[in-house]
């Protein structure tokens, strides 16, 4: 029964010292750590938006890329293809034009060795006629040359004249 | 896998037969004692021991060697009839003298304090007045005592809290104690009270943890700078709940009064004409510091009590036959070396569950104005 009985004084100490206690680590304890821990929670609270907010937005960045990426394929692939197309033509176009050229210096080359040609005939020509002269002057002189044949061929062709 | 397991096994094969050798070494002396008494056909009276333990005193008994008692002399201070009465509680002779009219009372509702004897310093004075006893006795050198520790401990925390960068990871002794602040906070202000009121009760909260913990771990030491019985006095369990009490009245708000006197959602004939839920509440504010100071007292006492007890069996037992005292000796050990591990469990348990019914309170007191 004694352990249920209350002291007085006991009462009395500790209520002071428990008083002094409280107040004391109120004071040099509890608010100083109290506050940091908040500050700290309020920090770490914040860090984490902020890294939420950083994922987000690096997430969106990354959508973003995605698509920059495909619109660049598609500009690249686009702009190769007129590159493609317009080294193609331009090709085409120095082919025509150097066909077109080849065929004007071909022409051209035609008409000379026509010309040429044509000259070059007059010339044989007028050398052939003067060899033919030449030839005949002297086929005649030499077929001249010989009277008795000459007087026998003229009274053979006298004779078809007297036989008509 | 399998070798660390084993290693674990053989350490604890180890630490089991040191503490049995431990335990032998200290109980030999204890039993020697014991068969000392024995022979001086002095009687073991196991209940006197341990009720004396768990009990209050006017000074710090140390230890006996032979029939000679060691203990530090506390001031005792008494006002009887107007007049200061401040001496040595040494002037008692561990309570076989009676110093200028007063007596440790050996039995009665006042057993173990200080009462008013006549003349011929044995008999209780039947007419004696009431004395206000403020002596400072063991438990109140044992809570100043530990006031003063938890001072110490917590004012160099603070400091090193104070203008310190949030971001600043704590070392040393801070690091040790923040766990136990955001467990205070986590598990028991924020479990129990509103998220807009908590603030108001940390420091109390805190305060009464710490207090009630090291308290009942420094009543686990069983020498001198410990082993004093705080926290399993009834006093000083009825000023902690006194403490929560008046807390808890003292930030009620609207709704906690209106919830007592007139509770909304029951029917009128339970307050009126006979206020029977009003009493009932008014009834049950009081009940609740009382359960408070009850289950602390009770817990704390009662795990003195069976350390006492187991450490009793052996005077006990050897007083009946000195071997058998010593057969008991390592057994006992052996219990107590585990019922002071479960002592330190329930020592942070008993903190815990005291301050998790006080935050409750606290939080009815400040219900959310919704209602």
């Amino acid at each position: 029964m004694e352990l249920l009985m209350p002291g007085l004084g006991l009462i009395f100490w500790m209520t002071v010292a428990f008083g002094l206690v409280l107040i004391i680590l109120k004071k040099y304890a509890w608010k100083p750590i109290l506050n940091v821990l908040i500050q700290r929670e309020a920090k770490l609270a914040q860090s984490l938006a902020n890294a939420k907010r950083i994922e987000r937005e690096m997430a969106q960045l990354a959508e973003l890329k995605t698509v920059k990426v495909a619109e660049a394929e598609q500009i690249y692939s686009e702009t190769t293809k007129k590159a493609h197309a317009e080294a193609e033509k331009i090709i085409d176009e120095a082919r025509e034009k150097a066909r077109l050229e080849a065929k004007d210096i071909m022409n051209r080359a035609d008409e000379l060795i026509q010309a040429y040609k044509k000259e070059a005939m007059r010339e044989i020509q007028g050398q052939l006629s003067a060899l033919s002269l030449d030839i005949a002057e002297k086929v005649l002189h030499e077929e001249f040359s010989d009277r008795e044949r000459n007087a026998r061929y003229v009274k053979k062709l006298l004779d078809q004249v007297v036989e008509n | 896998m399998g070798s660390v397991k084993r290693k674990i096994l053989k350490d604890f094969v180890k630490a089991s037969i040191f503490a049995v050798m431990v335990g032998l070494f200290l109980c030999a002396p204890v039993t020697l004692v014991a068969s000392e008494n024995n022979e001086s056909q002095k009687e073991f009276d196991a209940r006197k021991v341990i009720v004396d333990h768990v009990l209050d005193a006017y000074d710090w008994h140390l230890f006996d060697i032979g029939d000679k008692e060691f203990s530090i002399p506390l001031p005792v201070i008494l006002i009887y009839e107007g007049r200061f009465y401040i001496f040595s509680s040494a002037r008692f002779d561990h309570g076989y003298a009676s110093y200028k009219g007063f007596r440790i009372a050996d039995d009665g509702a006042r057993k173990g304090r200080a009462i008013r004897v006549l003349e011929d310093g044995v008999t209780p004075d039947p007419n004696a007045s009431f004395i206000f006893d403020f002596s400072i006795t063991k438990n109140v050198v044992a809570v100043f005592a530990a006031s003063i520790i938890l001072c110490l401990i917590f004012i160099s925390v603070g400091k090193r809290y104070r203008n310190a960068d949030p971001d600043h990871i704590p070392k040393g002794l801070p690091a040790f104690m923040e766990p136990l602040i955001f467990f205070v906070r986590d598990q028991i202000a924020l479990l129990a009270i509103d998220r807009e009121h908590y603030h108001k009760f940390m420091p109390y909260l805190l305060t009464v943890f710490f207090f009630i913990l090291l308290n009942n771990l420094l009543g686990l030491v069983p020498f001198f700078p410990g082993g004093a019985n705080v926290t399993g006095n009834i006093s000083v369990t009825f000023v902690l709940a006194m403490f929560t009490f008046v807390t808890t009245h003292w930030f009620a708000n609207k709704g906690y009064w209106q919830h007592m006197f007139n509770m909304p959602g029951v029917p009128m004939f339970l307050k009126l004409p006979i206020p029977i839920l009003p009493v009932l509440e008014i009834v049950g504010a009081f009940i609740k510091p009382f359960t408070l100071m009850i289950r602390l007292f009770a817990n704390i006492t009662a795990g003195h009590m069976v350390i006492l007890s187991l450490t009793s069996l052996i005077f006990v037992l050897g007083s009946v036959s000195i071997f058998l005292g010593y057969v008991i000796s390592p057994i006992t050990v052996l219990f107590l070396i585990f019922l002071n591990f479960l002592k330190i469990l329930v020592a942070f348990l008993q903190a815990y569950i005291f301050t998790l019914f006080s935050a409750f309170f606290f939080g009815m007191a400040v219900p959310k104005e919704h209602h």
